[in-house]
């Protein structure tokens, strides 16, 4: 992970270089591999043949409607999950009652593998959007609860009764003292349920959808159609990066403040 | 320890302050629970406008009584008294400062120091002109839009006292604020907060072991001893108090009188 490391002087450009220089050589020994090992295209077919088949699926607009399910799946689960569990572990922070009662539903319902529940959501909500949503929120909610109840408690006694001696309100407290200190911590939260959020959709899709980039991976391998299957993941890695890097710019846009410096 | 219940101390604090009392301590005593009381049957009056020093070993119970000056704890006997009343729910006639600066790393030196008006209100350019200026009386006149991680820990200690003087408060309360700081800064924030108090007429009531920097500061002093006041010792010292002081003999009898206080207290306790 490099969250913390700021690109400032010549370096860092080596080093990019470098990471370059050995996906280059990864592609070659693949492409190589690929041609002259003798192995059939069913069982791994050359990055220039997945190449082109990311390239006619998305020209062709193939990919465009599965990619589009795959990301409203996961911006609707990242966004209902992650408000919900922010909300949920507010709550439990700031009421100690309704932490002793709840904690062992939350729990409970953390321990259940939620993938094993898709069977249950087809049942329930039918096949398609709603199920993989609500597979993928239920994945985001406990990295976000947990760290914004571990986060909120973080404040430390002296700061907790500064705010009591200037007359604070409890809102004013939890918004102005508690949330701020706890931000890094619900950031944290935040990066891991986006990528968990992603495994979510693209599996909750395997079993629940016919539209999607897991779907079009389950229909690629019922067609035997290996490059295919090649070309979408590319296509759920090339997601999954993306998001990973805006939720750093993000993170590093919200910590400006606590970085200190200006 | 068997202090007896008629002990010197308590004809000397009822002769003592001739002048009102602004804060007024009765008899109060206070204890945690499952221990021996922190703070037992302490009396003490601090007139308006006087700077008290409260000495002690580690767990003598200063910060205990200074809780129960500010209403932050009250007393299980006895009682606090502000200005003839009862002790307010905390607010801004209260300010008080910690040993460690507390301040709110993301947020600017100024938003700091505003801190207290801003959980009241929102700051006027009456208050931000007020903070500035005392920032500028601390020597941060150019620190303003910086943040707390990028002062040394004397410049914090200024913007945390800034932030307990911002809204003008009658009872300032100090818990041993400078005790991290080295020899040199610690001498410059004590002329600050001398200069700083008299200006605005602050009572203050500052815990310290430091018995140089009671004698400095203090008009008078009580030296605590397991939740008692032990002595209480007048500092006849000129204002305002100059560094060169500290060298003189006047001074020097004063710290010793203090000191002879605190281990007094020692052959008695071993005694008993």
């Amino acid at each position: 992970m490099k969250a913390a490391s700021s690109p400032t002087a010549a370096a860092p450009w080596r080093h990019r270089a470098l990471g370059a220089a050995l996906l280059l050589a990864l592609l070659a020994a693949w492409e190589w591999t690929a041609r002259h090992a003798g192995l059939s295209a069913l069982v791994l077919p050359a990055p220039s043949a997945v190449a082109a088949a990311l390239w006619t699926g998305l020209r062709s607009g193939y990919f465009l409607p599965h990619l589009g399910a795959t990301l409203q799946a996961l911006g609707l689960g990242l966004a209902g999950g992650g408000a919900a569990g922010l909300l949920t572990g507010a709550a439990l922070a700031e009421s100690p009652l309704l932490e002793r009662v709840l904690r062992p539903y939350v729990v409970v319902s953390q321990v259940v593998p939620k993938l094993a529940l898709a069977p249950l959501f087809v049942l329930w909500f039918g096949f398609g959007i709603a199920s993989t949503a609500l597979i993928t929120g239920l994945i985001c909610f406990f990295p976000l609860m947990e760290n914004t109840l571990t986060g909120l408690r973080q404040a430390d006694p002296q700061r907790l009764q500064l705010f009591r001696m200037l007359g604070a309100t409890r809102w004013q407290t939890l918004l102005r003292l508690k949330l701020p200190i706890a931000l890094p911590a619900i950031l944290a939260g935040l990066r891991m349920a986006v990528v968990l959020a992603l495994v979510g959709a693209v599996v909750g899709e395997f079993i629940g959808a016919s539209r999607g980039l897991g779907a079009v991976i389950i229909a690629s391998q019922g067609m035997m159609d290996t490059t295919l299957m090649f070309a979408a993941l590319a296509l759920i890695a090339a997601i999954g990066l993306l998001l990973y890097q805006a939720t750093l710019l993000f993170e590093r846009w919200l910590l400006r403040a606590h970085a200190g410096t200006d | 320890m068997q202090v007896p219940m008629h002990s010197p101390v308590h004809a000397r604090a009822d002769a003592a302050p001739s002048s009102l009392p602004f804060l007024e301590i009765e008899a109060a005593s206070f204890a945690y629970p499952g221990r021996p009381p922190a703070v037992d049957g302490v009396r003490w009056r601090v007139g308006a406008g006087e700077l008290h020093c409260l000495v002690g070993r580690s767990g003598c119970g200063k910060t205990t009584l200074l809780q129960l000056a500010a209403g932050l704890l009250r007393p299980q006997s006895g009682a606090v008294r502000l200005q003839g009343g009862p002790v307010p729910a905390p607010g801004p006639w209260l300010g008080y400062m910690f040993q460690a600066p507390t301040l709110l790393d993301w947020r600017s030196v100024i938003d700091n120091v505003l801190l207290p008006v801003s959980l009241q209100r929102s700051p006027q350019p009456r208050d931000v002109e007020r903070a500035g200026a005392l920032l500028e009386q601390l020597g941060l006149a150019g620190h303003a839009q910086r943040h707390p991680r990028q002062l040394s820990g004397g410049q914090q200690s200024r913007v945390a006292l800034a932030r307990a003087l911002v809204l003008e408060p009658a009872l300032l309360l100090l818990d041993e604020p400078f005790a991290a700081l080295d020899a040199i800064t610690r001498a410059d924030l004590q002329d600050d907060l001398l200069r700083t108090c008299r200006r605005h007429g602050t009572t203050v009531l500052f815990v310290t072991h430091d018995i140089t920097e009671a004698v400095y500061l203090g008009d008078r002093i009580a030296v605590l001893h397991a939740g008692r006041v032990v002595a209480d010792i007048g500092v006849d010292l000129p204002a305002p108090r100059t560094q060169a002081m500290r060298h003189e003999a006047p001074f020097n009898h004063l710290c010793a009188r203090v000191r002879a206080a605190m281990d007094g207290v020692d052959g008695m306790g071993a005694a008993a």
